[in-house]
C-alpha cells in the first residue's frame, strides 16, 4: 500500500509544481519528469505485486520516453530562450485568445 | 338605365381622373357636370318608376364571396328608400358639380377636384343602392375616403391635411362599429344582404346588440354627439365639398343605415330608446354650439350636426321614413345654405369671419334672397319644405312612447335652429358693414353658373318637402301624430319666436369672446375637443410611446429579440475567448481536471 501512497504523492507534487509554478520552466519539465517516474514507480511496483513481466516493459518504454521528451524540451527552451532571453512561464501567453 | 345611374360617375370620375390632362379644366368641369346630370335626370325617371308606379327592382349583377357559411353577390335593390337617397344624391351631386365649376374656377387642379366629387357620387349610389350589408361597407368606406381626399384638396394646408386625417380616424371608430354589427348579423342570421334578413328577422337578444353596432356607425358617420368632432373640422375642405359630402349626402349615411336597419330596430326598444336619446341630444348641443361661432361655414356645419341629430331621433320614434322624408328636404336646404355661404365667400374674396360682413345685402341680393329661403325652410317656417318634415318630427316624438325628455330637446332646438340661422343671415346681410374697403369694392354676384345651382335648390327648399310628401311615405303609411292643437303649433311658435328674437336682441348679438363664461364654453363646442384630446387623445399618445414603443417595443421585445440575442452572443463568446489566457499551468489544470472527470465517469460506469 505505501508504494501506492508513494506513487501518489510524487505524482501530486508534480502536477501542484506544473499548476503553481509560475517562474521557471526548467521546473516544470523536472516536474513532468516526476509525473512519469511516479508512473514508473507505479507500473515497477504493480509488476512486482501481480508477477507480470508487462510492468517492467511499460516501465523501460516510459524511461524512453521522458529521455526522448526531455531532450526534445530542453531544445525548444534553449531555442525559446534564443529568441526572447527568457524562459519564465508567465511571459508565455504571446498566443492568448 | 338602372346600372347606367350608378356607372355614369364611375366613368365620369375616371375620365376627367386620368383624362383631366388632356381635357383642361373647362373640359373636364362640362364632362363631369354634363355626365352627372345625365345621372341625376336618369334617377328622377327612376324615381317616377319606384315611388310613382311602386316598382321595386332587384338585380343581381354577380357572385362575389362564396364559402360554405358566407354568400354574399353583388347587386342591386332599388326601393323607395334607395329612390330617395338617389334624388338626393345624384340631384344635389350634379348641381353641386356645376357650382364647382365657376366656384373653382381659378383652382389648377379642377380636374381632380371634379374627378373626387364624381367619385364620390359614385361611391355614394353604392352604398345607397346595395342589396347586402357588405356592399354597403364599400360604400361607406369608399364615401369615406373621398371625404379624406375632398377636406384634402388643397393639401398644402397644414389644417386640412389635420382636418382629413382627423375625418378620416373617428369615421373609422364608427366604421369598427358597423363592421362589428355586420358581423354580429352574419353569425346571428347567417345572411347579410337585406331581403333575407328581414324576411326571416326573428327577434332574439342579439338584436340589441347588433342595433346598438349599428348606431355606433350611425354616430361616427352622421356626426352624432361623441364622435361629432370631425364635422366641424371638416370645414376645412372647399365649401362645395362641405355641401355636398358634409351637408347632403355623406352624413346623411348613418342615417340611412338606420333606417335601412328599420327592421333590426323594430326588435330592439332599447337600441331604440338610446337612438331616439343621441339624437336629440346631439340636435340640442349643437344648435347651442351653432348660436355663437363666428365662422359662416361652422355656423353651418353644426347646423347641419343638429339636423342630423332630428334625422337619427325620428328613427328613434319608430318612424324611420319621416327621418327619410327630413333627410330628403334637409339635403336641399342645407345644400342651399351651403352653397349661398359659398357665393358669399366667393364675393368677398374668401372671407369666412362674421363679424367682417354685414350689410352685403345691397352687394348679393339673389344671393341673400336665396339663403333666406333657406333659412327659413330651416327653421321649419310654414310652407316651405322644412315645415313639413320637422314639424313632422317634433309631434312624432311628442307622440312616442319613448322618452319626453325628447320632445323637450327638440323643441328647444327648434327654437335655437331658428336663432341660429337668422343670427347668421343678420350678422352677414342686414347689420352693419364689417367690411374691407377692398372686399366693399369688388363685392358683386358671381355668374350663372354658380348662381344657377342655387336657384335650383332655393325652388327645391321651397316645393320639395310638399310634393315629395306623399312619395316619400308609402300609401296608408305616412304616421298621423295625434297630439294637442298647442303642440302641433309649438314648432311654428318657436321658430318665429326665435326669429323675431334675433331682431329683438340685435344690438346685443355680441360676437366677442370672453374665455371663462358660458359664452366660451359654447363657442369651444362644450370643450368637446379639448376634453378628448386631453383625456384620449394625449392619453393613447402616452401609452403608445411609454408602453408600446417604449416598453415593448424597443424593450421587451428589443431585449428577448435581436439586440438581446446579439448581445448575449457576444458577451459568452467574450468569456469564451478569454478562457485561452495562454499560460501553461492554466492549460494544464484544464487537462488534468478534465482528465480527472474523465477518469471518473469511467470509473463510475
Amino acid at each position: 500500500m505505501s508504494y501506492l501512497i508513494l506513487s501518489i504523492v510524487i505524482l501530486l507534487i508534480g502536477i501542484l509544481g506544473i499548476i503553481l509554478n509560475r517562474s521557471n520552466l526548467i521546473i516544470m519539465l523536472m516536474c513532468v519528469e516526476l509525473i512519469l517516474l511516479a508512473s514508473t514507480i507505479l507500473l515497477l511496483f504493480e509488476s512486482r505485486g501481480l508477477y507480470t513481466l508487462f510492468g517492467q516493459i511499460l516501465a523501460i518504454m516510459i524511461l524512453t520516453v521522458g529521455a526522448a521528451e526531455s531532450a526534445i524540451g530542453l531544445a525548444i527552451m534553449v531555442n525559446y530562450y534564443r529568441l526572447r532571453g527568457t524562459i519564465a512561464v508567465k511571459a508565455l501567453n504571446l498566443l492568448r485568445g | 338605365m338602372y346600372i347606367l345611374v350608378i356607372l355614369i360617375p364611375l366613368l365620369s370620375a375616371v375620365g376627367s381622373g386620368l383624362g383631366g390632362r388632356y381635357l383642361g379644366r373647362r373640359g373636364a368641369g362640362l364632362l363631369a357636370s354634363v355626365w352627372v346630370i345625365v345621372s341625376s335626370l336618369l334617377s328622377f325617371v327612376l324615381c317616377y318608376e319606384i315611388l310613382i308606379n311602386g316598382a321595386t327592382v332587384y338585380i343581381e349583377l354577380g357572385r362575389w364571396i362564396e364559402s360554405d357559411l358566407l354568400i354574399t353577390n353583388f347587386g342591386l335593390q332599388f326601393d323607395a328608400v334607395t329612390a330617395v337617397m338617389l334624388i338626393v344624391v345624384t340631384t344635389i351631386s350634379g348641381l353641386v358639380h356645376i357650382y364647382s365649376t365657376s366656384y373653382m374656377r381659378e383652382d389648377p387642379h379642377l380636374p381632380r377636384f371634379m374627378s373626387y366629387l364624381s367619385l364620390f357620387t359614385f361611391f355614394m349610389l353604392v352604398l345607397v343602392i346595395s342589396n347586402n350589408y357588405v356592399q354597403l361597407f364599400i360604400g361607406w368606406e369608399g364615401v369615406g375616403l373621398c371625404s379624406y381626399l375632398l377636406i384634402n384638396f388643397w393639401f398644402t394646408r397644414i389644417q386640412a391635411n389635420k382636418a382629413a386625417i382627423k375625418a378620416m380616424l373617428i369615421n373609422r371608430i364608427g366604421d369598427i362599429g358597423l363592421m362589428l354589427a355586420i358581423i354580429l348579423i352574419w353569425k346571428e342570421f347567417g345572411v347579410l344582404d337585406y331581403c333575407s334578413l328581414f324576411s326571416t328577422l326573428s327577434p332574439s337578444s342579439a338584436c340589441t346588440w347588433i342595433c346598438i353596432l349599428l348606431t355606433i356607425g350611425a354616430i361616427g358617420k352622421s356626426a352624432q354627439l361623441g364622435l361629432h368632432t370631425w364635422l366641424p373640422d371638416a370645414m376645412e375642405g372647399p365649401t362645395p365639398v362641405s355641401a355636398l359630402i358634409h351637408a347632403a349626402t355623406m352624413v346623411t349615411a348613418g342615417v340611412f343605415l338606420i333606417i335601412r336597419s328599420a327592421p333590426l330596430f323594430d326588435h330592439s326598444p332599447t337600441a331604440t330608446i338610446i337612438v331616439g336619446l343621441v339624437g336629440s341630444l346631439t340636435a340640442f348641443f349643437a344648435a347651442t354650439v351653432g348660436l355663437v361661432q363666428s365662422d359662416i361655414k361652422k355656423v353651418i356645419a353644426y347646423s347641419t350636426c343638429s339636423q342630423l341629430g332630428y334625422m337619427v331621433m325620428a328613427c328613434g320614434t319608430y318612424s324611420c321614413i319621416s327621418s327619410l322624408y327630413h333627410l330628403l328636404t334637409h339635403a336641399f336646404f342645407k345644400a342651399l345654405l351651403f352653397l349661398g355661404a359659398g357665393s358669399i365667400i366667393h364675393a368677398l374674396l374668401d372671407e369666412q369671419d362674421l363679424r367682417k360682413m354685414g350689410g352685403i345685402i345691397r352687394g348679393l341680393p339673389l344671393t341673400y334672397i336665396l339663403m333666406l329661403i333657406g333659412s327659413l325652410s330651416l327653421a321649419g317656417f310654414p310652407y316651405l319644405s322644412g315645415f313639413y318634415s320637422k314639424d313632422l318630427i317634433l309631434e312624432l316624438t311628442y307622440n312616442s312612447y319613448c322618452l319626453i325628455s325628447i320632445y323637450w330637446l327638440a323643441s328647444i332646438t327648434a327654437f335655437l335652429t331658428a336663432f341660429y340661422s337668422f343670427r347668421l343671415i343678420y350678422l352677414s346681410f342686414v347689420s352693419k358693414p364689417n367690411l374691407t374697403r377692398i372686399s366693399a369694392q369688388h363685392l358683386q354676384e358671381a355668374d350663372w353658373n354658380l348662381l344657377g345651382p342655387l336657384l335650383v335648390l332655393g325652388v327645391g327648399s321651397i316645393l320639395v318637402g310638399y310634393i315629395a310628401q306623399n312619395m316619400v311615405f308609402a300609401p296608408g303609411v305616412r304616421p298621423l301624430p295625434l297630439v294637442p292643437t298647442i303642440v302641433s303649433l309649438a314648432p311654428v311658435i318657436m321658430s318665429v319666436t326665435g326669429i323675431l328674437l334675433v331682431f329683438i336682441l340685435r344690438p346685443y348679438i355680441i360676437y366677442y369672446i370672453t374665455r371663462p363664461s358660458i359664452y366660451g364654453f359654447l363657442f369651444y363646442a362644450w370643450e368637446f375637443n379639448q376634453i378628448a384630446n386631453y383625456y384620449i387623445g394625449s392619453t393613447v399618445w402616452k401609452f403608445g410611446h411609454t408602453i408600446s414603443y417604449r416598453t415593448i417595443d424597443g424593450g421587451i421585445l428589443e431585449i428577448l429579440g435581436p439586440t438581446g440575442i446579439a448581445l448575449f452572443l457576444v458577451d459568452r463568446t467574450k468569456e469564451l475567448s478569454s478562457l485561452q489566457s495562454g499560460l501553461l499551468f492554466n492549460y494544464a489544470l484544464i487537462i488534468l481536471v478534465g482528465a480527472a472527470i474523465a477518469l471518473k465517469c469511467l470509473i463510475v460506469n
